[in-house]
């Protein structure tokens, strides 16, 4: 999802991909909170992880 | 005795061990103090009279005839409503799992009842563990026991077991940490809640929140109660393949009160940074203290901090909704509209999200264990601010306005991404009279060394023995 997600149509089109079917009033209701999280997830392509493996497994001893 | 309730698990144990005290007599003062004040408090959402009157009976027993006894034996607790036990209905706070009763008990409740303790009710929650402001359309919202005047937050997830505890309606409790589940309520309600490290404590038969954020873990009225349960609950479990087979330490034998030359790192960038001005300077206090008998204390930043709230969003949100998606799909009106949002919000995470998530996972976790290469814990705040208003929404912090959500987690996920060790304990008090929460940080399955912190700060203050006054 890119920052265009903030219009109604491509909200419900992100849920329905996701197997979710929202009305309208569901899609206002979760729009500023996904607004903010796209933010957030937006401003995690700044870490410097470029050369980081990611955790894929448990750190167990 | 007068005020039993009050007494610690530690001093239960032993007085139940000595015949000082009847194990059925320990039960009932609870369930006596549960029936006069849990009306307003909220903290319980099933209380398990008859069958805690019972295993208090044939505790007795078990003493009496001199078998041997656990060290827990005869010693009530209470369980956040997310951990399975075995005919007694487990409804992760939700109204979707309202009648649901599992046929076994979770693995960690089966080695408490194993240790002797007593099962004394299901406590109160957010629903499905999803947020930390401690809030229950379903079951009411458990009440901070510290003001008797403003209705305030006990803090989430784990509401019910930090309002139990800090009012004395159970002297010690399980709560689950996502996020801050249990230290959130333990710094709001001015008890002690340990987040072992991943993999300490099995997570089986416990209703997952995020998989590979989940801990599980103790909440008392000190350090030393903590180390009691921990002992009794930790260790390798088969039907967790995430726990170590590493050995479990006798917890309590760390606790010398002798921390000189322990070297703490003060965290200033982003925590104290980030707290209220009363909340920082109680820290503050704390440290210096603690410099006074001994300890070595030095300031230290972690660089990673600002990427943790996506990390953990994209996590979190991704397996909550994995996990839930086809309660969603079908019966999306039960939920706590609130949690609903939350977890449709999930929807829109992508794969990359979630991948990115987890590098900034690796990176905050080498940062935190590069700090305590050369340190043996961090100390923090463990919430920016003191219980707020259950219907406040927004709030100052040192660095700036935050909604309350993100503030009350904002000190506790980085220690969820890295799987740390992370016990939190009464710092202070607010001039207002509102517990204040510091958090001690240590190295992986070193929670002897954290619990030998906490401890030894608790021998020198006095903060952890003071009582909401209540009834």
């Amino acid at each position: 999802m890119n920052d265009d997600a903030n219009d109604l149509e491509t909200l419900r089109i992100g849920a329905r991909l996701a197997g979710f079917t929202l009305t309208d009033a569901e899609v206002e209701e979760i729009r500023p909170m996904v607004m903010a999280g796209m933010r957030a997830l937006h401003a995690l392509e700044t870490a410097p992880v470029a050369e980081v493996e990611p955790t894929t497994h448990y750190r167990t001893v | 005795m007068a005020d039993l309730f009050w007494a610690s698990m530690t001093e239960l144990a032993r007085m139940v061990a000595t015949k000082a005290v009847s194990p059925v007599e320990v039960v009932r003062v609870h369930l006596d103090r549960i029936a006069t004040l849990d009306r307003d408090l909220r903290s319980y959402i099933t209380v398990c009279d008859e069958a805690a009157l019972a295993a208090a009976r044939a505790a007795e027993a078990d003493l009496m005839s001199g078998h041997g006894v656990g060290p827990l034996h005869g010693v009530p607790y209470a369980l956040k409503d997310l951990y399975d036990t075995a005919g007694v209905r487990t409804t992760g706070g939700s109204r979707i799992l309202g009648d649901r009763v599992p046929e076994a008990d979770a693995t960690v409740t089966r080695r408490l009842a194993q240790a002797g303790a007593i099962l004394i009710g299901k406590l109160n929650m957010v629903e499905f563990a999803y947020g930390p402001e401690g809030l229950n359309p379903h079951y009411g919202h458990a009440r901070n026991p510290w003001d008797r005047a403003v209705h305030r937050m006990a803090g989430g997830s784990s509401s019910g077991s930090g309002v139990a505890v800090a009012a004395g309606l159970a002297p010690g409790s399980l709560g689950s940490d996502t996020g801050g589940s249990i230290r959130i309520p333990s710094s709001l309600c001015g008890i002690t809640g340990l987040k072992p490290t991943y993999g300490r404590v099995s997570r089986a038969g416990v209703l997952p929140l995020a998989w590979s954020m989940d801990h599980v873990g103790p909440m008392t009225r000190s350090a030393a109660d903590c180390a009691l349960m921990l002992r009794a609950m930790a260790g390798y479990d088969a039907a967790d393949a995430s726990t170590s087979v590493l050995p479990v330490p006798d917890f309590g034998a760390s606790l010398t009160g002798d921390i000189k030359g322990l070297r703490v790192g003060l965290l200033r960038s982003f925590f104290l940074d980030g707290a209220t001005p009363e909340v920082r300077a109680t820290v503050e206090t704390a440290a210096r203290v603690l410099a006074s008998a001994g300890a070595v204390v030095d300031e230290v930043n972690l660089e990673s901090m600002p990427h943790v709230g996506g990390a953990s969003l994209a996590i979190v949100g991704s397996e909550a909704l994995a996990y839930h998606a086809e309660r969603l799909r079908t019966r999306a009106g039960d939920f706590d509209p609130d949690v609903a949002r939350r977890l449709r919000a999930g929807a829109y995470i992508t794969g990359v999200n979630y991948v990115r998530g987890q590098q900034v996972r690796a990176l905050v976790r080498d940062e935190v264990d590069r700090a305590l290469a050369r340190r043996d814990v961090l100390l923090a705040p463990s919430t920016p601010i003191p219980a707020p208003p259950i219907d406040a929404r927004q709030v100052e912090l040192g660095d700036g306005p935050s909604d309350v959500r993100t503030a009350l987690v904002r000190f506790n996920r980085p220690f969820n991404l890295s799987g740390h060790p992370s016990c939190s304990v009464p710092g202070g008090f607010t001039a207002a009279g509102l517990p204040v929460g510091m958090q001690f940080v240590g190295r992986p399955f070193d929670e002897a060394t954290v619990l030998r912190a906490a401890d030894a700060w608790q021998r020198l203050s006095d903060f952890h023995t003071r009582h909401p006054v209540l009834g």
